[in-house]
């Protein structure tokens, strides 16, 4: 089979695609062939991203329960959902505001699971669907600063886990991808709340160096491929080594 | 928003700053509680109590409470 026969009369969502990684993810799918529903909150980059790849798109905020059902009532059936929304507060628990943790949540966790139910309430999913949820390393190591990420990515792994055993019956498969270090904007937007010195401490701790989306679109494909038909309920780390340590 | 409120709440935000020990004219980043978990909190602690998203490389270049506090009560 050829990359671009790889996911042929497949339709997959991806949540998040103004994101560096759902950005790359949606790249990385349309060029496996596949029919691509994207969403994002940023309409202009959205408008831009799904006119490059031929795109079915909707700008939702999917915290929003009727924007979600909305996205939901409009797209068809779909082979695959990736979710790649996420917002990385950083600040000790001393300092950590209520709205941020809240979106915190909202975001990362609350979302993608709501996400799924409406989904499937409204039977969008194909029987054999793949879901994949963006996690992070973070869910899995402690790192000051980072409670409210940590635990929104470490309950989104505990959500997958069981939902995973939800929709086995139906063939359906639910993982999420742990990444370390990626170069995006969010992490350069979450570097600029940490100092020089850490940062650079912190890159040294990934022994195959830091990590680029293409990484992790690679593993997204995976996930949604039938190659990965056996896998679910895991979060597979794509993180260049750094949580073997 | 004054001074002397932003040192107290400099001593308050690092670890095992004494607090009244601290003046307009300190040299924070040579604090012996100066350290990348300072840092951290620091910026956080003006986000949530002057609602200003300061930059690492802000408290880089600042050399005193003073012009710290300059940059705080400029951006807000």
């Amino acid at each position: 089979m050829s990359g671009s026969d790889k996911f042929k009369n497949k339709q997959i969502l991806i949540v998040g695609a103004t994101g560096g990684l759902g950005c790359s993810i949606a790249r990385h799918l349309k060029c496996e062939g596949a029919s691509l529903v994207l969403s994002g909150r940023n309409e202009a980059k959205l408008n831009a991203l799904s006119q490059e790849l031929g795109a079915e798109s909707l700008s939702v905020d999917l915290s929003d329960s009727a924007e979600r059902a909305q996205l939901a009532d409009a797209i068809g059936t779909l082979d695959g959902v990736v979710c790649a929304a996420g917002v990385a507060p950083v600040a000790p628990v001393r300092y950590l505001k209520d709205a941020d943790l809240e979106a915190c949540l909202n975001v990362n966790t609350v979302g993608p699971l709501l996400l799924i139910r409406d989904l499937l309430r409204k039977k969008k999913l194909n029987p054999g669907a793949s879901i994949v949820w963006l996690s992070s390393v973070a869910s899995a190591r402690g790192a000051a600063g980072y409670a409210a990420y940590a635990a929104s990515k470490a309950g989104l792994e505990a959500s997958a886990r069981c939902l995973a055993l939800e929709l086995a019956p139906k063939g359906m498969r639910v993982n999420c991808i742990a990444p370390g270090m990626i170069e995006t904007e969010m992490a350069a937007s979450a570097a600029e709340r940490i100092s020089g010195e850490a940062l650079a401490a912190h890159l040294k701790a990934y022994p195959l160096g830091v990590g680029q989306p293409a990484d992790v679109a690679a593993a997204a494909s995976f996930l949604l491929s039938e190659a990965s038909r056996w896998v679910t309920g895991v979060t597979l780390p794509v993180d260049g080594g750094f949580s073997i340590q | 928003m004054s001074l002397e409120k932003f040192i107290e709440d400099f001593e308050e935000a690092v670890e095992d700053i004494e607090p009244g020990s601290l003046t307009a004219a300190t040299k924070y980043r040579g604090l012996e509680a100066w350290d990348s978990l300072a840092v951290l909190t620091v910026i956080a602690m003006v986000d949530a109590e002057y609602d200003v998203r300061l930059k690492a490389d802000t408290l880089k270049n600042c050399e005193t409470l003073e012009a710290l506090f300059a940059q705080v009560s400029g951006s807000s």
